[in-house]
């Protein structure tokens, strides 16, 4: 029983990491090889204040957060004016270079034998709550102005603008969404592991956030989530295949991009009109 | 009193002068046509307007209103709209969607308001889809709200960004071989459509077009472009019996050819 909610507390944090590389993936078409710098971001700024300065949890949280936009913002501004293969790149390296600061700030952040003796706070209703609060705001976010406008932009950038779209000014905000986001998530998988270490975080973390969009369904948030549960949740299940788990877990992956490209879900979205058509169809 | 004002626009690319010293005016509520040969500078004059290449001299003035040296989006929401001559429709939006993106600009709603699901957000949410449905009516497009853009027809795809470039609410429009690709019926109902959308609005119109069929039966005035350059301009009556724009379309009458 234990295991199992382990097993969903984390999936649930790296759900709300996933939902950040949705919005700057999936809606917006950058792709960013740095997010989960931001969950390293939220989760050793939150720690360190409440363990070495005795800030309360919900002040410690805040200022993560807080940092995490920060972050962002030092990220964003000059990369949102690049092609899109440069944004690549540029998160990538500053993913690296967190994990870099992390390894070598030894007296603060314990280096790579990582900070511990952190008080486990997270629950999994607590966690439970976070996603379904996250989720809320990414579907209202993409049934609003600012998710078409991010939809278009990712189809055509030019007859984006000429539509009177600032595609700079949405490409950061949509972002520093994500970044917001992700920190958050940080300061939830601190408090829940006890332990951090900075290896945890690398862009390997950043690339499966985008695989799992990908595998969902580029525009799909249904696609998001379910294939965050079932690619999270996948090998622990394939733990009985030992070493075999992550060839096993690559050619899962690979089958479904070769037989439907546009992933699991593609554009679809599940919505109570869905559902009723389903079942009309059905009758 | 001139809606727009063009003043001696130019822009090389390399050793190319695509637009050399073009000037022109567009009067309120006009419907004006701009044709030349292929590789004349047409599109580029209408990416010179709206701002995707930046002018290397000249000014645009729209209303009084100086865009010159605007970003691109400022210079649409300032009253420039415009369709494509390669069809650029929004991928992955629907129909409706698709007008409405160019509807949103103008819808004030932060997000904060997305956040908490507030009242503002679903009540301007709700005026930009009706605003769509009704810009969508206009153009005969009643009834594709829900499908996919890329599935349409071509010529269905061409209303869907005459749509679009209504939504953005311009001054000017500016339509770029918007009868590319239809068949001689299908011209004829664009021309005609055309004519209600000009009456219905106050805005005036900028067409590029190789068809001379809809240049001739719609614009009030024609501007000739030739290598970059203004050649002629006039009435269409004026325009057809011009000599420089026969030998420009057609070539010299050829001493050359008749050994």
């Amino acid at each position: 029983m234990e295991y199992l909610a382990s097993t969903l507390t984390f999936t649930g944090i790296s759900l709300i990491g996933v939902l950040g590389a949705y919005l700057v993936t999936g809606l917006t078409g950058l792709f960013s090889f740095g997010q989960a710098a931001f969950l390293a971001v939220g989760a050793y700024v939150s720690a360190i204040l409440f363990k070495n300065f005795g800030l309360p949890l919900p002040v410690a949280a805040v200022a993560a957060m807080i940092t995490g936009l920060i972050a962002g913002v030092i990220v964003g501004v000059p990369t949102v004016r690049l092609r899109r293969d440069y944004i690549s790149l540029v998160t990538f390296g500053f993913g690296e270079a967190i994990i870099a600061v992390l390894n070598n700030s030894t007296s603060i952040t314990g280096g790579a034998t990582g900070l511990s003796g952190v008080p486990q706070y997270t629950t999994f209703p607590l966690v439970l709550v976070s996603v379904l609060v996250c989720l809320a705001i990414v579907i209202s976010y993409k049934n609003s102005k600012y998710g078409r406008q991010c939809l278009a932009l990712r189809s055509d950038e030019l007859a984006a603008r000429s539509m009177g779209i600032n595609v700079e000014r949405l490409k950061l905000m949509t972002f520093l969404m994500a970044s917001v986001m992700t920190s958050f998530a940080g300061v939830l998988f601190v408090f829940y592991t006890t332990y951090v270490e900075p290896g945890a975080f690398g862009w390997v973390v950043s690339a499966e956030w985008t695989i799992i969009v990908f595998v969902g369904g580029i525009n799909s948030l249904t696609g998001a989530v379910v294939a965050t549960v079932l690619l999270t949740g996948l090998p622990e299940f394939l733990r009985f295949a030992s070493e075999w788990r992550i060839a096993i877990y690559c050619i899962i992956v690979l089958l479904i991009l070769n037989f439907r490209p546009s992933g699991m879900f593609g554009q679809y979205e599940i919505s109570l009109r869905s559902i009723k058509q389903l079942f009309g169809k059905g009758a | 009193m001139s809606s727009l004002e063009v003043r001696g626009i130019s822009k090389s690319f390399g050793g190319v002068k695509a637009i050399d010293d073009f000037s022109f005016d567009v009067g309120q509520h006009a419907i004006v046509g701009i044709i030349g040969p292929n590789g004349a500078g047409k599109t580029t004059a209408f990416n010179l307007l709206t701002g995707v290449y930046a002018l290397d001299a000249g000014r645009v003035i729209l209303d009084g209103k100086e865009l010159t040296g605007l970003p691109q989006h400022e210079i649409a929401r300032a009253g420039m709209g415009r369709t494509f001559q390669n069809i650029r429709v929004f991928r992955g939006l629907n129909v409706l969607e698709n007008v409405m993106t160019a509807a949103d600009p103008y819808s004030d709603y932060n997000l904060l308001d997305v956040c908490f699901y507030s009242s503002r957000k679903r009540s301007r949410e709700q005026a930009v889809r009706e605003l769509s449905r009704n810009y969508l009516k206009i153009v005969g497009l009643e009834g594709c709200e829900e499908e996919r853009p890329e599935s349409l027809p071509y010529g269905l795809q061409r209303k869907l960004e005459l749509a679009r470039a209504l939504a953005t609410n311009p001054k000017v429009l500016l339509l770029d071989e918007p009868a590319a690709g239809l068949n001689p019926s299908e011209v004829r109902a664009f021309i005609d459509l055309i004519r209600t959308i000009h009456s219905q609005f106050e805005f005036s119109i900028i067409i590029i077009e190789h068809r001379l069929e809809v240049i001739m039966s719609l614009s009030s005035k024609i501007f000739v472009l030739n290598f970059g350059k203004l050649l002629a301009s006039g009435t269409p009556a004026e325009i057809v019996s011009n000599k420089a724009v026969t030998v420009a379309y057609l070539g010299e009458e050829d001493t050359a050819c008749s050994i």
